[in-house]
């Protein structure tokens, strides 16, 4: 027992130097900056939205419907003279927010069946596993089509969905990692002094499988991103009047030989925040897998 | 090393496809001055929406009406001009007193299965329409029969209509395209479920067949006992979106399109390959309140949301100016029609009947809407809904293509989940009757009517059950002048717009008939 107090005090200290070093891998790593910016400026937008423009995002102005770029209205204005720059700013706060909750929805729930999966084995692990060979079986977007149309449309049901959508890609990864970390001798170590289960994986096992869930969410977020956008387009996603970029590039589509403002600019931004998560999630799979980190 | 073989091959690959694209096509065949070019009678039109059915009895809409007309006729058709034409009736005429009417019937005429139609066919037809043997299975628009009490067969080719009271619109009734003459055979079969997709009438055209969701194919009748159609065959397109239609259109895919969009009309004007068409239209459309809803039960709410929509603006920017501001629940051109309208554009007047009737502090309201299926339907509502949020009124939107929405809106109150819902409908009998009585009397609740906003109203009722059967044109005319008034201080509708037609047709495709019932016929079209 003494032992792993003394353990449990020098881990701080490792675990700064750790994130430090992943810190200064990450920074030298110019892609994954621009990920990072790209991501600090939607944050931005998305937090000071009202700050950033004077118009509503649902306020209408049917007197100036599909009006050019100008000075007065920066991107243009839709069908219905709503300002594109607002409906843009405001939409970011609908995406990021579908990306991290969903994402945090699939990851409380896969993780832990994951890591139960992997760490027990035997039976439970065989019958998990083949429902999640279901799961996997339905393309993701299609999946959460599924789950919409089950729960009913509406941005917290895109979440919801999604979120369940993401379960078996955390499920399989987790329980790879566990699988690999829990034939450790640190975790025999743990298993021979008599720790509880529970606190082998959450204390033992759990850290070390935190690089590859850490990327993955990145990825995922992403991809939240791109499937509530799809299902915005569908019409699944969020309803009118909320800005969402794929539910205005559904609506925008229309106009799209007399006024393609209403398509490209949603379009950039579902391009550029997806890119920067993207582009992040990359740097940080470099920066977190040691081996990549030695080699240069 | 294996990486460059990889980029190698995905250059190949892309310079591949690039080449394919570009690749120039194949050189058409020089036409043979001296050989006669045939071309193709195929037409293709596309339509916004599908025809939910086709049997008689379940019809409920123009795009269902537009596609039947080509196969199956009716007894009285209403031409373009408004005037009543012979078609399987060749004459009519009332009884002296009034109660009866004969119809002398085209002799010669064949069903497309052979079968011989004569006034024992008629008989039929209506009797299935009324539901003589069975009430219950009668047809939705089993009123426009309302006042008859019995079909006669007189002779092999006359028929006598009984009425209860003198009916006056039962002439224009006839001319309903969902009061076609099918094969009683065919109905037999379709009662029992059978070729339930696939009429058999006399018209122009034959049933080849119906891809659901996507198409409608109709081939030439040859034995027609009119002119027979110059096309070999008619195709119907399922395409909702309106800016989908016009890119079929430019690139040749479709002849004609029907309910072109608004933003398109003028870049389709300057293009020298294609001809926009304007017509009128009998249609007026509406957002209708559920007046079984509490919230709707106090006409202050109904008014207020009147006065809370920017009718012009609606019609000016979203229809680029076709259409007008609806003026009454029917438009000019019908008979018995009165300006009343329209609710002038007031948010002040909407806020303080909102405040009276005790909902100052905002509502919130379904309003459930079709797309695809009228001009610009889901935009006209996102405007709506904005409009009415200026007044505290937060409107929750759900959307359905038509068929199911049909299936949604069309039911019991028990049933009904909107508080609000978009229909539009096409006085198509040119008589205010059609347009009053199916959408204002209490007998025509839904699931077997077309009151969807369950409005009753006993004086309502009493006026149009007398103007129903009042001969004396101008009696009639003063008394749906009163209903008109009523309705329109009673306002159990939105009232939005008059609808104004536009389609557009491939310059090379001659003689489509564009109807301001909305119907595009191909009877005598060919293509050049």
């Amino acid at each position: 027992m003494r032992d792993l107090e003394l353990t449990g005090k020098t881990e701080p200290l490792r675990r700064e130097t750790e994130l430090r070093q992943v810190m200064v891998h990450l920074r030298r790593n110019r892609a994954a900056m621009a990920g990072l910016v790209v991501l600090a400026i939607f944050l931005f937008c998305a937090v000071f939205a009202p700050l950033l423009t004077p118009y509503d995002p649902t306020g209408t102005d049917l007197s100036r419907a599909l009006e050019k770029p100008s000075g007065e209205h920066l991107l243009g204005t839709d069908e219905l003279g709503r300002d594109v720059f607002a409906r843009i700013l405001y939409g970011s706060r609908i995406s990021l927010a579908i990306g991290l909750i969903s994402v945090a929805i699939g990851m409380l729930i896969g993780v832990p069946l994951g890591a139960i999966s992997g760490y027990y084995g035997g039976k439970f692990d065989l019958f998990m596993q083949r429902i999640i060979d279901i799961l996997i079986a339905f393309p993701g977007i299609l999946l959460a089509i599924v789950i919409v149309a089950i729960l009913g449309t509406g941005v917290g049901n895109v979440m919801i969905a999604v979120g369940i959508a993401s379960i078996p890609i955390y499920t399989r990864l987790v329980r790879g990692s566990v699988l690999s970390v829990k034939e450790e001798g640190y975790v025999a170590a743990a298993k021979a002094l008599g720790l509880g289960d529970l606190r082998i994986i959450v204390r033992h096992i759990m850290p070390n499988c935190m690089g590859p869930i850490i990327v993955q969410s990145t990825f995922q977020i992403a991809t939240a991103i791109l499937w509530a956008a799809g299902l915005g387009f569908l019409g699944l996603g969020a309803q009118p009047p909320d800005p969402e970029w794929g539910a205005m590039l559904s609506k925008g589509r229309h106009y799209i030989r007399v006024a393609h403002h209403l398509t490209t600019y949603p379009g950039l931004a579902i391009l550029l925040l997806v890119l920067g998560f993207n582009l992040l999630g990359d740097g940080l799979r470099d920066a977190l897998d040691p081996k990549s980190r030695n080699s240069r | 090393m294996r990486k460059y073989l990889f980029v190698l091959l995905a250059l190949a690959l892309a310079v591949g496809v690039f080449a394919y694209g570009c690749a120039p096509p194949e050189p058409e065949p020089e036409p043979d001055p001296d050989e006669v070019v045939d071309v193709e009678q195929d037409l293709v039109v596309a339509i916004g929406a599908e025809p939910e059915n086709l049997d008689p009895l379940k019809m409920m809409s123009a795009p269902a009406a537009t596609v039947a007309e080509h196969m199956v006729e009716n007894l009285i058709y209403l031409d373009v001009d408004g005037e009543m034409q012979p078609a399987l009736a060749e004459s009519w005429e009332a009884a002296e007193d009034g109660m009866s009417w004969y119809l002398y019937l085209r002799e010669g005429v064949q069903f497309h299965d052979g079968t011989p139609f004569n006034a024992e066919a008629v008989k039929y037809n209506l009797d299935r329409f009324l539901g003589v043997d069975d009430p219950d299975s009668a047809a939705v628009f089993a009123f426009l029969l309302g006042e008859v009490s019995e079909v006669e067969v007189v002779d092999e080719y006359t028929v006598q209509i009984h009425l209860e009271n003198p009916f006056a619109p039962i002439v224009s009734h006839l001319s309903h395209s969902f009061i076609g003459m099918h094969s009683p055979d065919s109905l037999e079969a379709l009662d029992e479920d059978e070729f339930a997709e696939a009429p058999v009438g006399t018209g122009p055209f034959t049933f080849a067949s119906w891809d659901r969701g996507n198409e409608i194919v109709m081939e030439r009748n040859d034995d027609y006992w009119g002119e027979v159609p110059q096309l070999d065959s008619v195709t119907f397109k399922f395409v909702p979106e309106g800016s989908s239609r016009v890119i079929m259109l430019e690139t040749g895919e479709v002849h004609a399109i029907m309910a072109v969009p608004p933003t398109d009309i003028d870049r389709l004007e300057g293009e020298p390959e294609i001809d926009v068409v304007h017509q009128t239209s009998v249609r007026v459309l509406y957002l209708g309140f559920n007046m079984e809803e509490e919230v709707f039960e106090d006409v202050r709410v109904r008014q207020a949301l009147n006065y809370a929509v920017d009718k012009n603006a609606i019609i000016d920017t979203l229809f680029q100016g076709v259409g007008e501001p609806s003026t009454a629940p029917i438009v000019p051109a019908i008979f018995g029609y009165k300006q009343v309208g329209p609710y002038e554009y007031d948010q002040d007047r909407a806020r303080e009947l909102l405040e009276e009737a005790g909902y100052g502090d905002g509502l919130e309201v379904e309003l459930y809407h079709p797309t695809g299926r009228y001009p610009q339907d889901d935009t006209v509502v996102e405007a709506v809904q904005a409009m009415l949020a200026e007044v505290g009124v937060d409107a929750r939107l759900t959307t359905y293509d038509w068929g199911t929405y049909l299936d949604t809106v069309i039911v019991t109150p028990d049933e009904a989940e909107h508080d609000i819902y978009m229909l539009g409908w096409g006085t198509v009998t040119l008589d205010a009757d059609y347009g009053l009585y199916a959408l204002f009397h209490s007998t025509q609740w839904p699931p077997y009517g077309n009151n969807v906003s369950y409005y009753a109203d006993d004086e309502v009722d009493a006026l149009l059950d007398e103007a129903r059967i009042t001969p004396e044109r101008d009696v009639r005319e003063d008394l749906y002048h009163q209903i008109i008034e009523i309705l329109w201080e009673d306002a159990p509708w939105i009232f939005l717009h008059d609808e104004g037609q536009v389609n557009a047709v491939r310059s090379n495709v001659e003689g489509l008939i564009h109807h301001p019932l909305e119907n595009l016929s191909a009877w005598d079209a060919w293509i050049e």
